[in-house]
């Protein structure tokens, strides 16, 4: 009497009907060692989803958290990259065009340069300490990470921003990138002033 | 309630506030997402992956990819099974990388009948330790995570049948390496 093999074993145990399937039942029906196998088969199963859970021997979070706040600052850095090339271009635009309504607005967007090229010139000298390679305590990595986390919400808000009509994008990128401003000013106190403090 | 969903509400049982908080950047939420599912999907890398180390590598990499993407997460799904499938997708690159040997096919070409006559009864972690990867890998895809054979055969870039034929061939050997062949 032919046997039936493992893969019919198998697929005998799979929901839903496979070609030979019934001939295989009607086989397992009338043998004892095929039934047998099947037996071993549902045992072996079911010892192999009782082996105990294995866990990691170490905390992988700090790694990863860690990677995810260099990967937000790299995001980041070209999100700054990219706004600041659109915010020119559209100040170029204007000069070019000729003057607008009001000096009020002129105004405004020299202000927002100013605010851009500030926070350009804040990263920079916040990478030069290179954080993501420096331990913190746990205090001061809570505030960078609190700052981090604003400084990714404020530019989300200025991605946002830039799909807004001219005069209201304008204030509202003015008061984003002011503030963008502000907590990379606090970022690079974080770091500056802890690395200072110890010696790096 | 599905046992996927079960397995969730166990792991993190406030699954929909956590995920909210995480998709606005909330890094005290990804740690939760992290403490949750750490040791399901260690596992399951560690159940694939040859060393720990790798294991470890895979839990990072499956973390940092769902703290990048929870974004992109569709709640009408179970959040484990999400995470789930990008460890298994993240072990299995793993495996495609280190381009591991299939050390059961190297031990049976080498020694040939001699391993058989020995009616060899191994304990079970080592007779799964001793699969192939490929094999290891179907295995427990398919028999404890309960993936379909059309579903490994994505995750793999194989076809089913790759599938079908691993996991019976897997089991051929466990069932010889576990001195259950009876004499018919």
């Amino acid at each position: 009497m032919t046997h039936l093999t493992m893969e019919t074993l198998l697929s005998l145990r799979e929901a839903g009907l496979e070609p030979g399937d019934a001939s295989a039942r009607d086989h397992l029906e009338h043998c004892v060692a095929c039934r047998g196998e099947l037996d071993r088969l549902h045992q072996r199963v079911a010892r192999i989803k009782a082996l105990p859970a294995l866990r990691p021997g170490r905390d992988r979070w700090p790694q990863t958290s860690a990677r995810l706040r260099a990967d937000r600052r790299a995001h980041r850095q070209r999100v700054a990259g990219l706004i600041g090339l659109a915010a020119a271009a559209s100040i170029a635009v204007a000069v070019l065009v000729g003057p607008r309504p009001g000096a009020v607005a002129a105004a405004g967007e020299q202000e927002i340069q100013a605010a851009m090229q500030r926070s350009q010139a804040l990263e920079s000298a916040l990478s030069q300490y290179h954080p993501e390679e420096r331990m913190l305590d746990g205090r001061t990595a809570g505030i960078a990470q609190e700052l981090e986390d604003r400084i990714a919400r404020v530019d989300r808000e200025l991605e946002m921003a830039e799909l807004l009509e001219r005069q209201p994008r304008d204030d509202q990128l003015l008061k984003l990138w002011r503030e963008r401003v502000g907590l990379l000013d606090a970022l690079v106190d974080v770091h500056v002033t802890r690395a200072s403090n110890v010696g790096l | 309630m599905t046992g996927i969903r079960v397995m969730e509400s166990y792991l993190l049982a406030n699954a929909e506030s956590v995920v909210a908080r995480a998709r606005a950047g909330d890094e005290g939420a990804l740690e939760e997402l992290y403490r949750a599912f750490e040791a399901p999907v260690y596992n399951l890398a560690r159940r694939i992956c040859r060393t720990t180390e790798d294991a470890e590598d895979v839990l990072q990499e499956t973390f940092f990819e769902v703290c990048r993407s929870i974004g992109r997460y569709r709640e009408e799904g179970s959040l484990w099974g999400w995470v789930r499938t990008i460890a298994a997708s993240k072990a299995l690159m793993r495996l495609r990388r280190n381009k591991y040997r299939d050390t059961d096919e190297l031990v049976e070409e080498v020694v040939g009948h001699r391993r058989e006559d020995m009616a060899l009864r191994m304990d079970l972690e080592a007779a799964l330790e001793r699969l192939s990867e490929t094999s290891r890998a179907v295995v427990w895809l398919h028999d404890v995570e309960g993936y379909t054979h059309e579903e490994i055969a994505g995750m793999m870039g194989k076809t089913p049948s790759f599938s079908k034929s691993q996991l019976a061939r897997a089991h051929q050997r466990l069932r010889r390496w576990l001195g259950e062949e009876v004499e018919v």
